[in-house]
């Protein structure tokens, strides 16, 4: 297919999708430009790899595998570029590393996790409760998430220790725990 | 007998490494003993797939579409 032909396919895209990859994006990375950003390199990366796509599955979803993997590229710089903060559980558990009482896990009311999700002010939630996790804890968990790889892989990638990067992952997850218990299974 | 903080350690650990034989047993008495920790187990669990549906889902079926003309209009220029 001739340039001309491929550039005509790929402004008819951005009209049908580009909203859609935005939304998608504007979701796991929470800032505006950067989504913005990542979305338009998705279309011009589309433009150079055309010839690649040759009609084999549906545009949005080669478009989407393109945008999974600039948030992925996106999220390593993140994890890179940010100190390191020390992992510390002190904020959880006691000097008899008991759990200190307001963050001793309470029953949650029961809530199909599907159903949760479809609910856009659960995903408002989770969201904002995502946002408050140091940038660079943040990004090991979307990377845990985006690329389905295991996590040896993602040690090797972060160049970190796979002891390090599961401290990281409990602390994250503790935190949320916290943040979404407190935001919404208690209210 | 384990602490919370390591029994919570190895619940999240679990899912990343295969834990040993003894680790597993005392994670398993502990769990016996705790309800806090066995909450936290099922929060955890929950966290995940919750975590997991939202980063990695390829359709935000109910999810409302945020309108960008201006970004649109800017890439078909750039293209």
């Amino acid at each position: 297919m001739d340039t001309t032909n491929a550039n005509a396919t790929i402004k008819c895209w951005v009209e049908l999708y580009s909203d859609q990859l935005y939304t998608w994006a504007y979701y796991k990375i929470s800032d505006r430009e950067t989504a913005e950003d990542l979305v338009q390199e998705v279309f011009l990366a589309a433009v150079h790899s055309f010839k690649n796509f040759e009609g084999k599955s549906d545009p949005k979803t080669w478009l989407l595998s393109i945008l999974k993997n600039k948030i992925a590229d996106h999220f390593r710089k993140v994890y890179r570029t940010n100190a390191n903060n020390t992992v510390s559980f002190n904020q959880f558990f006691g000097s008899n590393e008991d759990w200190i009482s307001d963050q001793r896990p309470q029953q949650w009311k029961e809530d199909e996790e599907q159903h949760l999700l479809d609910n856009p002010d659960f995903k408002k939630t989770l969201t904002h409760c995502l946002e408050k996790l140091p940038a660079n804890w943040k990004a090991s968990i979307v990377l845990k998430f985006i690329e389905e790889k295991d996590s040896n892989e993602i040690c090797q990638e972060l160049q970190i220790a796979p002891t390090n990067y599961w401290q990281i992952l409990h602390r994250s997850k503790l935190q949320l725990r916290k943040c979404l218990e407190l935001n919404w299974f208690k209210k | 007998m384990l602490s919370c903080k390591k029994a919570a350690s190895l619940i999240d650990k679990k899912v990343e490494v295969k834990l040993s034989w003894k680790e597993n047993i005392q994670l398993t008495m502990h769990k016996s003993m705790c309800n806090a920790c066995t909450a936290y187990e099922k929060q955890t669990k929950l966290i995940d797939k919750i975590l997991y549906t939202h980063i990695h889902s390829d359709s935000e079926t109910n999810i409302p579409v945020i309108k960008n003309k201006e970004l649109q209009k800017q890439i078909i220029t750039k293209l």
